[in-house]
C-alpha cells in the first residue's frame, strides 16, 4: 500500500472534503489510511465504517470483582446448591424463574421485561482452561482473549480495531470510565476514554488560551502539513545547532493532537443536545450507559461502547451487596434498552456483560463466597437469541474442580459469535485460533 | 560505528538531549554546566553517579516486621471472623498507604535527587522487570525491589538476573513461591527467558519445563520476608537445558540463559531502545553487544559508549521519543523548578497519564513510544499542565485516583476528598525569568524555548504565542504561567 501522500492531496483533501461536511471532525489522524483506502479500494469498508449510521453496535459491560454465577441464574431446584449454600442459598416465590430449574436473581427485576420481551439471552457456564483465581490476571484473560498460560500485549477489542476498523474513526471504541480498559490495547489505537465530557476537553479559565491553544495545535502549523521541514531534526541546521522540532513522534501526536480536539467538541456537543428518554439510576453504571445512550443517538460512527460496574468481590455478606449490584445492572440496562428503542436504535446494539471469574460453589464462612471459576453472562438486545444459550455446568461434587464449576463454554466462542455474527467480521485473525462462534443472534 | 561524537558538536542542544534521555531534564543552568564540561566528561559525569552522596533516607518501615507478621498469624489461626475481617481491613489499608508512600518517595528521587540517572536505570528495570502490586500486595516487598534496581542499577547483567529471580515480589510475582518438585510452576521459568533475557523464538517449550524444574527449590520464606532455598521441594534429577544436560539448579539456569549470545543482544537493544526512543538496527546492536560482551556483562561500558556515540545523536534520534507519564511529569517539575505535587495527586496524574508506578500493565511492562499518547491521555496532559504550572487541583475524579483494585493503592473517593484540602506549589515566575525577559515579549519567548524545548518553535506556533501575549496588555505573571501551559500543551512539548 502506498502511504505517501503528497502535500497537495493532503491541502486539497482538508480543503475540500473535511470542512463543512459531515466527516469534518472524523479525518486528520487517519487521513493517510483513509485517503489511501479510497483512492485504491474505493472503500467498501472505510465508507462504511466511517459513516457507520447504521452499522451495529456492540456495548461491553464489565461486572469487576467476580460476580457469583450461581447467585445470579440460581439453581434454585438442585440440592448440591442448597447443600452446597446453607446460608446463600436462593429460593422461594420472589425468584424469577426462567424454567423448572433455574431462576434470575430476585433484584434482576430489570432483566424479566427484557426476557419476557425475548431480548435476553443468557449463556451459561462460560469460562476456559485453566482458569485462574487471580483478579488481575483473569481479568486480563478475559480482555486479551488469550489462553490462560500466556499473555498478549492487545486486547481483544483492540485487535478487532486492527484488523477491522483501520482507517477509520478514532471513536471507533469509546471506553466510560477513567482508564482505557486493556481489552482496548492495540497496536494502532482506535479508542478513546472519558469518564466525563466536560473533562474532556482543552480546560482554561483565561481568556483567548483555547483560541490560541487551536492555532498551536493546528495540523498545518504544527508542521504536518509545513514545507520546511520534512525528515526530522538535524545536527546543524540552525546557527545555534539546535535540533529541529516534527519527527515522526511529533507528526503522530499532531494527528492525535487534532482528533482530540475535533471528537472532543463533537462529544461535548452531542452531550449537550441530545436528551435521553429514559430514567436511568443514579449509579456510576446507569451515568455511563446514559452517556453511552447519548453518543448512540448523537449519530457517532462508534462501534464498541466499554462500561463497567465495579463491586463484585463479595468474600463477606454477599445477599445485601451482590442485590444492590444487580438491580442497578438489571435496571440500567432496562433503562438503556428503552433508551435505545426510543431512539429506533435498539436493532442495532447489543449488549454483552462479562465478569472475570465466578465464585466458590461453596459459601465460606463470613457469609460470602470466594474466587471460582465458570459463571453466565447475559448478552442483550432484540436480535438477540433469547432464552438459555449453553449448558449449565454440574454442581455434584465429583464434577467439580477444586470446588468451582467447570466451563461448558470458552468465553472465545462468544467473543466469536459476537465478532462474526454481529460485528460481522472474521473472528480468526482477532481470536488467533479457531473458535466456534456461539450463534449470538 | 559507535564512533564518539565529536567534540565541535557537542553544544547546549546536545547537552540537554543527554540530560534528558539519561535523566529527566534540567534547568538551563544544570544543561549549560553539562555543556561547559564536554562529552567526555559530561558522559562520565553522568554514568559514574557513585561519587555523588544520595543521602535519601528509606520509608520508615521498609525493613522486615516479624511483630505484625507473628499478629497476622496468631489472629489468623484463633481470632473471631470478625476479627480477621478487621485485621484484613487494617492491613489493606496499611498497604494501601504504604505504596502511595513509596511512589512519592521514588518520584521525589527522581525528581530532586542527586542521581537521576541512576532514578532513569531504576525505572528501566522496573518496566523490564515489570512487577505490579495489584498481585504482590506488599509495598516491603515492592520497595525491596525498588532498591534492588538500584543497587544494581549498571552492574553486572548475570548478577542482576540472578537477584531479580531471587526477589520477594519476583517470586510472588510469577509463581516461583509456589513451585515445588510436586508441582512445578513454569511462570518464571517462561518468562525469563521471554521477557527478561531472550525473547520468543530463543528457546524451546522443553526448555521451559526442564528450567521449571531446575528452579524448583527457589521459594519465599514467608515468615521472614525473604528468599529462601529449600532443597526438600527441589527437583534435583537430570534436566536437559538449553541444549546440555545435567542435574541443574536455578542459578545453573541463569548461568547458561546468560551464556547464550542473545541475552546481551536482547538487553542492548532494549536499553537503546529506551535511551534513543527506536530500536538499534541489527547492524548497530551488534556492536552494542560487542562491547556488552567485551565488558563481562557489565552495563557501565555499554553506557558509556552509548551516551558518546555518534547515533545518540544522530538527527532522527534527537527529540523524536514520546516522554512517558514519568519522564513528562518529572521533567516538567526539574525543567520549571517548581515542587512536585503531593504523591496522591503525581500518582494521579501519571496514573490517568498511563503509567502507574508498580502497576505495569501487564508481565511485559510499558509499551513506552507512541502508546502513551490517545486523544484522552494527551488532553489530560495540556490540562495537567495547567495544574503543574497554576499550583491547582487536576481535574480527576474517583477513578483516576483508583487503581484497577484497592490493593494498588488507589484513594478512590476518599481519595479525592483528601485531594481537595491540599494546594501545590506552581511556577514562580520570578525564579525562571529574569525582569528583562519578563519584559519583552520576544526575549521571554526564546528564553521558555530554550528551557521547554531546547530547541525552536516552528514559525507558526511562535506566532500564535506572541500573538497571545501581543493580546495581553500588561504581561503580567498570570498571563506567562498561561504562555507556559500554552507551551506545554502543545505536541512538541510531548517528546523529547
Amino acid at each position: 500500500m502506498k502511504n505517501e501522500i503528497t502535500l497537495q492531496t493532503r491541502r486539497e483533501f482538508l480543503r475540500t472534503t473535511v470542512l463543512g461536511s459531515s466527516l469534518s471532525w472524523t479525518v486528520p489522524a487517519f487521513l493517510a489510511n483513509t485517503l489511501t483506502a479510497l483512492h485504491s479500494e474505493a472503500a467498501d469498508s472505510a465508507t462504511q465504517i466511517v459513516t457507520g449510521s447504521d452499522a451495529t453496535i456492540l456495548v461491553v459491560l464489565q461486572m469487576a470483582g467476580g460476580n457469583d454465577g450461581l447467585n445470579t441464574v440460581v439453581p434454585y431446584a438442585n440440592d448440591f446448591y442448597h447443600r452446597a449454600r446453607p446460608h446463600l442459598g436462593l429460593s422461594g416465590d420472589k425468584l424469577i424463574k426462567l424454567n423448572d430449574e433455574l431462576a434470575l436473581n430476585p433484584a434482576l427485576s430489570g432483566f424479566k421485561s427484557l426476557h419476557d420481551a425475548g431480548q435476553l439471552a443468557v449463556v451459561q457456564g462460560v469460562g476456559y482452561p485453566n482458569p485462574s483465581r487471580s483478579h488481575f490476571r483473569s481479568t486480563e484473560i478475559w480482555q486479551t482473549a488469550s489462553a490462560s498460560d500466556r499473555s498478549e500485549p492487545y486486547g481483544w477489542l483492540g485487535r478487532y480495531f486492527d484488523n477491522a476498523c483501520a482507517g477509520s474513526d478514532p471513536t471507533a471504541g469509546i471506553a466510560i470510565g477513567g482508564q482505557l480498559p486493556q481489552a482496548f490495547f492495540a497496536k494502532h489505537p482506535r479508542g478513546i476514554c472519558l469518564n466525563n465530557p466536560q473533562n474532556y476537553r482543552f480546560l482554561s479559565k483565561g481568556a483567548g488560551t483555547e483560541e490560541s491553544y487551536r492555532k498551536l495545535n493546528d495540523l498545518e502549523m504544527a508542521g504536518l502539513a509545513a514545507e520546511d521541514d520534512n525528515s526530522g531534526g538535524s545536527i546543524g541546521s540552525l546557527a545555534a545547532g539546535m535540533p529541529m522540532q516534527g519527527g515522526a513522534a511529533v507528526d503522530f501526536i499532531s494527528r492525535t493532537a487534532m482528533d482530540a480536539q475535533m471528537s472532543s467538541d463533537k462529544i461535548r456537543d452531542i452531550a449537550a443536545k441530545v436528551q435521553t428518554q429514559a430514567t436511568y439510576p443514579g449509579s456510576q453504571l446507569g451515568t455511563s450507559l446514559k452517556l453511552v445512550a447519548k453518543l448512540i443517538g448523537g449519530g457517532l460512527p462508534t462501534r464498541v461502547y466499554y462500561v463497567s460496574q465495579g463491586g463484585y468481590d463479595t468474600h463477606t455478606n454477599q445477599v445485601g451487596a451482590q442485590a444492590r449490584l444487580l438491580k442497578d445492572l438489571g435496571d440500567a440496562t432496562q433503562a438503556f434498552v428503552q433508551d435505545m428503542k426510543a431512539q429506533g436504535n435498539l436493532p442495532r446494539v447489543l449488549v454483552m456483560t462479562f465478569s472475570e471469574f465466578g465464585r466458590r460453589v461453596s459459601e465460606n464462612a463470613s457469609g460470602g463466597t470466594d474466587h471460582g471459576a465458570a459463571a453466565p453472562l447475559f448478552i442483550v438486545g432484540n436480535r438477540v437469541k433469547a432464552g438459555l444459550l449453553g449448558k449449565h455446568p454440574s454442581l455434584a461434587p465429583q464434577d467439580l474442580h477444586q470446588g468451582d464449576l467447570k466451563y461448558n463454554l470458552d468465553f472465545r466462542n462468544v467473543y466469536a459469535g459476537v465478532l462474526e455474527n454481529w460485528l460481522k467480521t472474521k473472528s480468526l485473525p482477532i481470536l488467533g485460533k479457531a473458535f466456534e462462534p456461539l450463534p449470538v443472534v | 560505528m559507535l564512533k564518539p561524537l565529536p567534540v565541535r558538536d557537542w553544544n547546549y542542544a546536545m547537552a540537554a538531549h543527554l540530560l534528558n534521555r539519561a535523566g529527566f531534564g534540567g534547568p538551563p543552568r544544570e544543561i549549560e554546566a553539562l555543556a561547559d564540561r564536554g562529552p567526555e566528561s559530561a558522559v562520565n559525569f553522568v554514568v559514574d553517579y557513585e561519587s555523588i552522596p544520595d543521602p535519601t533516607p528509606n520509608p520508615a518501615w521498609a525493613k522486615p516486621d516479624p511483630d505484625r507478621l507473628k499478629k497476622i498469624r496468631e489472629v489468623n489461626q484463633r481470632g473471631t471472623p470478625e476479627e480477621k475481617k478487621q485485621l484484613q481491613r487494617e492491613e489493606n489499608q496499611l498497604q494501601r498507604d504504604r505504596l502511595m508512600e513509596l511512589r512519592g518517595w521514588w518520584l521525589q528521587r527522581m525528581a530532586v535527587g542527586p542521581r537521576p540517572f541512576q532514578e532513569k536505570m531504576v525505572l528501566f528495570w522496573h518496566g523490564h522487570f515489570a512487577t505490579s502490586a495489584e498481585k504482590v500486595r506488599n509495598a516491603y516487598y515492592l520497595w525491596r525491589q525498588n532498591e534492588l534496581f538500584r543497587r544494581l542499577a549498571t552492574e553486572n547483567w548475570q548478577h542482576l538476573l540472578l537477584e531479580a529471580g531471587k526477589d520477594p515480589a519476583m517470586l510472588v510475582w510469577l509463581d516461583q513461591a509456589q513451585s515445588s518438585r510436586q508441582h512445578p510452576n513454569e511462570n518464571f521459568a517462561r518468562e525469563v527467558m521471554e521477557l527478561f533475557a531472550l525473547g520468543e523464538g530463543h528457546y524451546t517449550e522443553r526448555d521451559v519445563t526442564e528450567a521449571a524444574r531446575a528452579l524448583t527449590g527457589w521459594t519465599l520464606d514467608r515468615a521472614r520476608e525473604k528468599f529462601v532455598y529449600r532443597p526438600q521441594i527441589h527437583d534435583a534429577g537430570p534436566k536437559t537445558f538449553l541444549g546440555r544436560t545435567g542435574n541443574w539448579s536455578g542459578e545453573d539456569v541463569i548461568e547458561q540463559i546468560i551464556a547464550q549470545p542473545q541475552s546481551a543482544r536482547f538487553i542492548t537493544g532494549k536499553l537503546w531502545n529506551y535511551f534513543a526512543g527506536q530500536p538499534p538496527s541489527q547492524e548497530l546492536n551488534t556492536g552494542l553487544a560487542a562491547v556488552f560482551r567485551a565488558s563481562g556483562g557489565n552495563f557501565k561500558p555499554l553506557l558509556r559508549t552509548m551516551f558518546r556515540s555518534e547515533e545518540f545523536y544522530q538527527a532522527s534520534v534527537l527529540r523524536n521519543q514520546v516522554k512517558s507519564p514519568v519522564q513528562w511529569l518529572v521533567g516538567s517539575v526539574r525543567a520549571l523548578e517548581c515542587p512536585l505535587p503531593t504523591p496522591l495527586i503525581s500518582c494521579g496524574m501519571i496514573r490517568q497519564l498511563g503509567q502507574d508506578l508498580f502497576a505495569p500493565p501487564n508481565v511485559k511492562g510499558w509499551d513506552g513510544g507512541t502508546s502513551w499518547i490517545t486523544t484522552n491521555t494527551l488532553l489530560a496532559r495540556y490540562n495537567d499542565a495547567e495544574s503543574l504550572v497554576q499550583g491547582t487541583l487536576p481535574p480527576m475524579g474517583p477513578g483516576d485516583l483508583g487503581g484497577k483494585t484497592k490493593a494498588a493503592g488507589g484513594g478512590g473517593k476518599k481519595g479525592v476528598r483528601k485531594l481537595q484540602r491540599v494546594r501545590m506549589g506552581g511556577v514562580e515566575v520570578g525564579k525562571i525569568l529574569t525582569p528583562e525577559e519578563r519584559a519583552n515579549q520576544s526575549l521571554l519567548v526564546v528564553s521558555l524555548e530554550r528551557r521547554l524545548f531546547q530547541s525552536p518553535l516552528k514559525g507558526d506556533q511562535k506566532r500564535a504565542l506572541l500573538d497571545f501575549l501581543a493580546s495581553r496588555t500588561h504581561l503580567n505573571d498570570d498571563d506567562i504561567l498561561a504562555a507556559i501551559r500554552l507551551l506545554m500543551s502543545t505536541p512538541q512539548y510531548q517528546v523529547t
